[in-house]
């Protein structure tokens, strides 16, 4: 077994070139670990790393099978302990990062350095697992690049070329990036993944949650991230259109707000009518770890897989969307949404909570009983929102059991869902059907690249109240308390209104389209790069002349184009490792020798063949003694400029034709 | 005779396989032989000079290469299995190094020349050099290029845009005779060890082995005097005694080298203390117990005759060499020695 006593001679020295290198590619492949690993591990490896070096370099011993196991178990356990689990991105490249460096104190021959540099490679690619940047494809060259300059430097016998082996991986690298492309758009991409595995990128995502409870300490997500990005075929909608529906919330318990589990609907019995013209878009959207997909309020058309329109048109897929999806949508801003309503629905979205929230029960009794018709009595609600001393906060005060009476009648200071959960509480009560409506409002436009950015901090709540007539209509509390908020947007209003107020304006200004530009960028990377999906492979192919690409097609398509452009590198390769050009006295001269049709033997002087010409061809004698002496003295005499001319001039004559 | 040659088929397939390693190994056995004996047909006999077509490289995957492609394909399954495109990029990276890698593994030999450049006789018990030449008729460098064949393996060099480097095979060597080199290769590793190619050459190449020197050889026969003075000692060269043509076979020492610089004729010294004196070894007054041990014992002698500058002669059964000196002297009778048929000698006895 492996435990068994080997006989423990001093290292010699002879990885001493090559280590360095070694060590420097599993520093590379380490580096983007860094952050995540805990600082035990890191300090592990760079321990390990100094004393290995140190031992080549002083020809010492390596540690005992001992003292590598029980570093070893010491170690496991301490993985184990940190993330109570092995399986992940974080604990496997937490073990991987041991793994090298235990490794490393084992390092003989150069078999054990091979391993190092496989467990190189699979740390970068745990390394992408975890985060997909747009330096991390630059990154992910130079691993690769050092890596492989590493495996070259081991091969090395006598002394380090370090200059060669960098530039034989360089042109390597070369020749692999054609083949690498034509694969990564060819390979057949699949939607499902084999197995299940959770990715635990780190951080949290943010999103919008399932559920919503105006009242409980919750803070509204302030976060710049991006949620999804839009890209608008005709014009970008105006402000007060930009409402992106997520999710319908039906049902009230006095506090919280919930709807159904994403449902598969029929397209039939939607109750909708589509008014005016159609706004096709395109969506980028981030991993959300939720079912709910997000479209401009309503949609109509959109290119997902396993995705389906719920009863209150809000998108659900059946998986979650734990990866950057990209889909096009087509939905129209102007509708009718259920414009009959059955006695069933009306008092489903009629229910309150008997003995919750009486004030609010009155006041609504009281100012419809005011109003002339139900529109009369929205305009009145709205009018007492904007009209009355209600603020818009992000840190509204927390609130009670009866929330909405202690919001309306004594805090007064919320934020959206404040203003949407008492909006439809009051509509309720007044015999209005009402519900809540979850999704992102707004967005920035990045002239730039001319698409509508939406934030996390774009997230919102509107309520849709049932009218005669017109079905179900938005109405947004919101907009009565914060206008700005609706037409400006969150991010706008933030950077413009405080750079601003603040005299900073210019800098301000500069900063917002540095981040604007990056934007940018990392939208194109998304939607070209990490969107590259099935659908998106799909459409490419079809651009490319496919018709119904599928993947037997692709996969045929793949093997002729690799196998065509590892042609090319055959034939660069064969132009690399051509003959030297001759001398062109030479060629002159073998140009000559060929006419005569006599054959040199191997090795024949010129002299020698000469005289045997002129024995074998006595007519060609006088001529042949000319060429001979011209391409001696050409050759070998090397004063003279004109004389290859001349031995020109008469190899031409000697035959009565030119020679070009 | 003895020759270097590959396990010939009867000494594998008989003795009874008792593990997996074993049979394993035998069967890798048996596929090499198949492989080397096709090969062989397919190409048949080299010339001494041989240009590496690529229709005569081979190339298989290393070890290494087997573990590296494992270890992409488990990348691209992890790949698909998370959607990932830059794990994507990154498989697919390597996939395309390793077959880049193929190439310049296969290209590195093509072209190449490969000539033999002389095998010196040895005697038996030292190793017979083998000298094979490879030059580059090329733009590009060459690298990690081996020699190699069942026994030996050169050192690995590079070798540069036309540079041309002579690679040594050392090959053991254990009795009398020609020790034959019916096959070498060349081989190379580069870029990533993923690939080795090889190039197998049958030159039929051969290098003459002369008896082992007897470790403890009797005293030689004793010198017959021609001319009297027997004073002067074995050397023979003080008195010049004119000039004459040179014939092959004359030591270069002896070459009147000013003469030939002054005429282009080449001439070779006389001496009068020349063929002072003679000595004749004789097979048959050799003492010894086999013919082996008493050729060992001429090869002694003449080896210290021809150190000591003196003329001798070699009389075997069949063949007489008349006393004379100098390199080609020496060599004729120990190639008559090496190549002496003792097996012929005992029928006639």
């Amino acid at each position: 077994m492996w435990l068994k006593k080997r006989p423990r001679s001093g290292t010699d020295g002879s990885l001493l070139g090559s280590l360095p290198w070694t060590l420097l590619a599993l520093g590379v492949a380490i580096a983007p670990h860094l952050p995540y690993l805990p600082p035990w591990i890191t300090l592990i490896f760079i321990a390990c790393a100094g004393v290995r070096m140190q031992i080549e370099r002083r020809r010492w011993r390596l540690p005992g099978a001992w003292i590598r196991l029980s570093l070893a178990l010491l170690c496991f356990i301490g993985v184990l302990g940190t993330y109570e689990t092995i399986s992940g991105v974080g604990p496997g490249s937490a073990l991987l990062t041991v793994m090298a460096a235990l490794k490393l104190l084992e390092t003989r021959r150069r078999r054990d350095q091979f391993v190092l540099l496989f467990l190189s490679v699979f740390l970068i690619m745990s390394s992408l697992l975890r985060e997909q940047y747009v330096w991390s494809l630059p990154y992910l060259i130079v691993g690769v690049l050092v890596t492989m300059t590493a495996w070259l430097q081991m091969s090395v016998s006598e002394g380090s070329n370090v200059k060669l082996a960098l530039r034989d991986s360089l042109r390597l690298l070369t020749y692999a990036l054609p083949l690498t492309i034509a694969m990564w758009l060819f390979f057949p991409r699949i939607a499902t993944p084999f197995w299940a595995v959770p990715i635990d990128t780190g951080s949290g995502v943010t999103g919008l949650s399932d559920e919503m409870s105006p009242g409980d300490i919750s803070s509204l997500s302030q976060s710049d991230a991006v949620a999804f990005r839009v890209r608008f075929d005709g014009a970008v909608p105006a402000p007060q259109d930009r409402y992106w529906r997520g999710l319908v919330l039906h049902r009230f318990n006095g506090r919280t707000w919930s709807g159904n589990e994403p449902t598969i609907g029929i397209r039939d019995n939607w109750p909708v009518e589509y008014l005016g013209s159609p706004v096709d878009y395109e969506v980028t959207m981030e991993p959300t770890r939720r079912h709910w997909v997000f479209a401009l309020d309503v949609p109509y058309e959109w290119s997902l897989d396993m995705t389906y329109m719920g009863r209150q048109q809000q998108l659900a897929r059946t998986q979650p969307v734990d990866q950057r999806i990209v889909y096009r949508a087509v939905s129209y801003t102007d509708f009718r949404l259920e414009p009959e309503m059955n006695r069933f629905s009306r008092e489903y979205h009629l229910r309150l909570p008997d003995a919750n929230n009486p004030r609010t029960r009155e006041l609504a009794g009281n100012l419809h009983a005011q109003a002339t018709d139900d529109r009369a009595y929205v305009d009145a609600v709205m009018r007492m929102f904007n009209e009355e001393q209600f603020y818009y906060t992000l840190q509204p005060p927390a609130l009670g059991r009866n929330s909405v009476d202690e919001f309306l009648f004594r805090t007064r200071r919320g934020f959206c869902e404040h203003y949407a959960s008492a909006f439809s509480v009051m509509m309720r009560a007044a015999g209005i059907p009402s519900r809540v409506v979850l999704g992102y409002q707004g967005g920035e436009l990045n002239p730039l690249g001319n698409y509508l950015i939406v934030r996390q901090s774009d997230a919102h709540a509107w309520t849709e109240v049932w009218l005669e007539g017109d079905g179900w209509s938005r109405v947004d509390p919101t907009s009565a308390v914060a206008p700005e908020r609706i037409e400006t947007g969150m991010s706008a209003a933030r950077f413009d209104g405080i750079g601003e107020s603040w005299g900073l304006s210019a800098p301000w200004r500069v900063m917002h389209r540095l981040t604007l530009a990056w934007d940018m960028i990392n939208a194109k990377w998304n939607e070209w790069v990490l969107a590259y999906g099935p659908e998106n492979q799909r459409s490419f192919m079809q651009w490319l002349g496919m018709d119904d690409p599928d993947f037997r097609k692709m996969l045929l398509s793949l093997i002729a184009i690799v196998a065509t452009l590892l042609g090319l590198v055959t034939a660069i390769l064969a132009w690399r490792y051509r003959p030297p050009r001759r001398d062109p006295a030479f060629r002159l001269y073998r140009r000559f020798i060929r006419r005569t049709g006599v054959e040199p033997a191997r090795g024949e002087p010129p002299l020698a063949f000469l005289e045997r010409l002129s024995q074998e061809r006595p007519s060609l004698a006088p001529q042949a003694a000319e060429v001979t002496r011209l391409y001696l003295e050409t050759r070998y005499g090397g004063t003279s400029g004109t004389g290859i001319e001349r031995l020109r001039d008469a190899v031409g004559r000697s035959f009565g034709t030119a020679v070009p | 005779m003895s020759s270097i040659q590959w396990p010939s088929p009867k000494s594998i397939s008989t003795p009874a396989i008792e593990s997996a390693g074993q049979l394993v190994r035998a069967a890798r056995a048996r596929i090499s032989r198949r492989a080397l004996r096709w090969a062989r047909k397919r190409q048949g006999r080299d010339a001494t000079v041989a240009n590496l077509h690529s229709r005569r490289i081979y190339i298989l995957p290393t070890g290494i290469g087997m573990v590296y492609a494992l270890m992409t394909f488990t990348m691209l399954l992890g790949s698909m299995n998370y959607n990932n495109n830059l794990s994507f990029g990154l498989t697919f990276l390597l996939a395309s190094l390793g077959f880049v890698a193929m190439h310049h593994c296969q290209r590195n030999l093509v072209g190449l020349e490969v000539s033999f450049a002389g095998a010196d006789p040895v005697f038996a018990g030292q190793s017979a050099e083998f000298r094979i030449a490879v030059t580059n008729h090329s733009r590009s460098r060459r690298h990690h290029l081996e020699i190699y064949a069942a026994e030996a393996s050169s050192d690995i060099a590079d070798l540069g845009p036309g540079e041309s480097r002579v690679f040594r095979l050392a090959i053991p060597t254990r009795q009398r005779g020609y020790v034959e080199l019916p096959r070498f290769g060349i081989r190379t590793l580069f870029p990533f060890e993923l690939f080795r190619a090889w190039a197998w050459l049958h030159m039929d190449l051969r290098c003459l082995v002369y008896p082992r020197p007897a470790g403890d050889p009797p005293a030689p026969p004793p010198s017959r005097s021609s001319r009297g003075h027997r004073q002067n000692d074995a050397r023979g060269e003080e008195d010049f005694a004119g000039l004459r043509r040179f014939h092959a076979g004359d030591s270069p020492r002896h070459v009147a080298w000013k003469a030939y610089a002054r005429s282009g004729e080449l001439l070779s010294k006389r001496f009068s203390g020349a063929d002072t004196s003679s000595q004749w070894l004789d097979f048959a007054l050799t003492p010894g117990d086999d013919a082996e041990a008493r050729l060992s014992v001429l090869t002694t002698w003449v080896v210290d005759a021809d150190r000591l500058q003196r003329d001798y002669g070699l009389r075997l059964p069949g063949t007489e060499f008349p006393p004379t000196h100098g390199d080609a002297h020496r060599h004729r009778c120990l190639e008559a020695l090496a190549l002496f048929d003792a097996a012929a000698l005992s029928d006639v006895a």
